[in-house]
């Protein structure tokens, strides 16, 4: 397991605005699930750290398993930092009949990424400098487009080895400049 | 005195107390309904699938333990299809984990054992998962073993609902879901922990033990927490 003990706290600035963001949903059913949220978005490495998650169960009273519970059960919220840039492969039925298994292997070894065998549900793998991040999708409901990748939130369809090779290439060469 | 509602099962008539569940009704007539993931003091979840029932006027089959009784309510407990389905849950349940019970402190007093003797379970149809799991030998004086877990969740109750210290719950999802103290901290390191061993006295099979016990060895008695709090009500 990726996360050790948990004895830090939140940087005060970050205190401060998991305070406000448990303020503002406090009181509303499934408030947990908002603040979880909104504080995924506001990280600069869109994950939820061990000590933002110790810091909001002591805030909010919700005990830390159930916190741990929900922020593992939701495939949205990640528990380690995510890179730069997002390829999200999917793995949905279509796609996989159509050859979504082999981009994910080619564009793994393209990054040098190797699988951990942990066997969960959604594959999730960054690179040692945290510029890329890989994932896999259930289905992105866009079946007819397959293979379906999407990179930094811009859905691809139809997608060829040598097109996503050259993509996630042109990204990596962004960072060199 | 609240209004009574008449139910039927097995086709004698019951009066039962509306907000009643099926099972609990069942239970104070000894009527048999297999049950895993209920305890007597706890709230019902409807984990395991054990208690199914038919019920007439609905296709789908429901389960005792979280179904409330209405009246005119008609109940069958036993039946072909109940014991074909209650022997699937189990066997699935078997093949889930990794489930050894000649090596296992509980075997002789586990209730899931115990249940797949009931129903006739002698081998499973299902191929095993073989998950790689751990145990969590942290705490000095209980044990927990993720391979005899069934994830029933009494032990995460137990300790929410009875000693009010919510160290359990359970983390991911489906095939992937595991027993977490706390964030995933080891339980002996666990700060919301007061070592009370109420969750292993309400685990039903040999996941959570005490040490020092062999093969065969740890009993447990669940029936003493149920009574803890119908106490407690009565108060
Ligand atoms: S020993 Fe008591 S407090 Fe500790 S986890 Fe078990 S039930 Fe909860
Ligand atoms: S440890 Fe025991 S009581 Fe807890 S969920 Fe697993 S089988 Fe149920
Ligand atoms: S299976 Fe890939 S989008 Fe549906
Ligand atoms: S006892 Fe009803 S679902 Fe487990």
């Amino acid at each position: 397991m990726a996360n050790s003990l948990v004895t830090a706290l939140p940087h005060p600035e970050d205190q401060d605005l998991i305070d406000r963001i448990i303020g503002d949903q406090a009181g509303r059913p499934g408030a947990l699930l908002g603040i979880l949220e909104k504080l995924q978005d506001h990280n600069p490495h869109k994950y939820l750290p061990m000590e933002t998650l110790e810091y909001v169960a002591a805030r909010t009273g919700v005990p830390q398993s159930q916190v741990y519970g929900v922020a593992t059960f939701y495939a949205l919220f990640n528990l380690e930092p995510q890179g730069t840039h997002t390829v999200a492969i999917c793995r949905g039925t279509a796609c996989h009949t159509r050859g979504s298994r082999a981009l994910l292997e080619r564009v793994k070894l393209q990054l040098g990424l190797q699988e951990a065998s942990d066997g969960a549900d959604k594959l999730t793998l960054t690179t040692p400098d945290r510029h890329f991040t890989i994932r896999t999708v259930a289905c992105f409901g866009q079946c007819a487009l397959a293979p379906v990748v999407e990179v930094d939130h811009a859905i691809r369809g139809h997608v060829k080895e040598q097109a996503l090779m050259r993509e996630v290439d042109a990204l990596r060469k962004e960072r060199a400049r | 005195m609240t209004e009574k509602v008449k139910v039927r099962i097995d086709g004698e008539v019951i009066a039962a107390t509306p907000g009643q569940t099926i099972l609990e009704v069942a239970r104070a007539n000894n009527k048999y309904i297999p049950a895993l993931c209920y305890m007597e003091g706890l709230s019902a979840v409807g984990a395991c699938r054990l208690c199914m029932v038919e019920v007439s006027g609905v296709a789908r089959l429901l389960p005792a333990c979280t179904t409330p009784v209405q009246e005119g309510l008609a109940v069958v407990t036993s039946s072909p299809q109940l014991q074909s389905h209650r022997k699937i849950a189990l066997e699935l349940l078997f093949a889930e984990r990794n489930h050894v019970c000649a090596v296992c402190v509980s075997s002789g007093h586990c209730e899931l054992q115990a249940l797949a003797q009931d129903h006739g379970v002698t081998h499973v149809r299902y191929p095993y998962n073989y998950p790689r799991l751990t145990v969590d030998t942290t705490h000095p004086r209980y044990v927990l073993d993720h391979n005899r877990c069934v994830l029933c969740s009494r032990c995460v109750r137990t300790c929410a609902e009875i000693e009010g210290a919510h160290v359990w719950d359970i983390a991911g999802r489906g095939i992937h879901s595991r027993l977490v103290s706390e964030l995933q901290r080891p339980w002996g390191e666990a700060t919301t922990c007061t070592s009370c061993g109420k969750c292993v006295q309400a685990c039903p099979t040999g996941a959570m033990a005490e040490k020092g016990w062999g093969v065969e060895e740890m009993t447990k008695q669940p029936a003493v927490l149920s009574r803890l709090t119908s106490m407690r009500e009565g108060q």
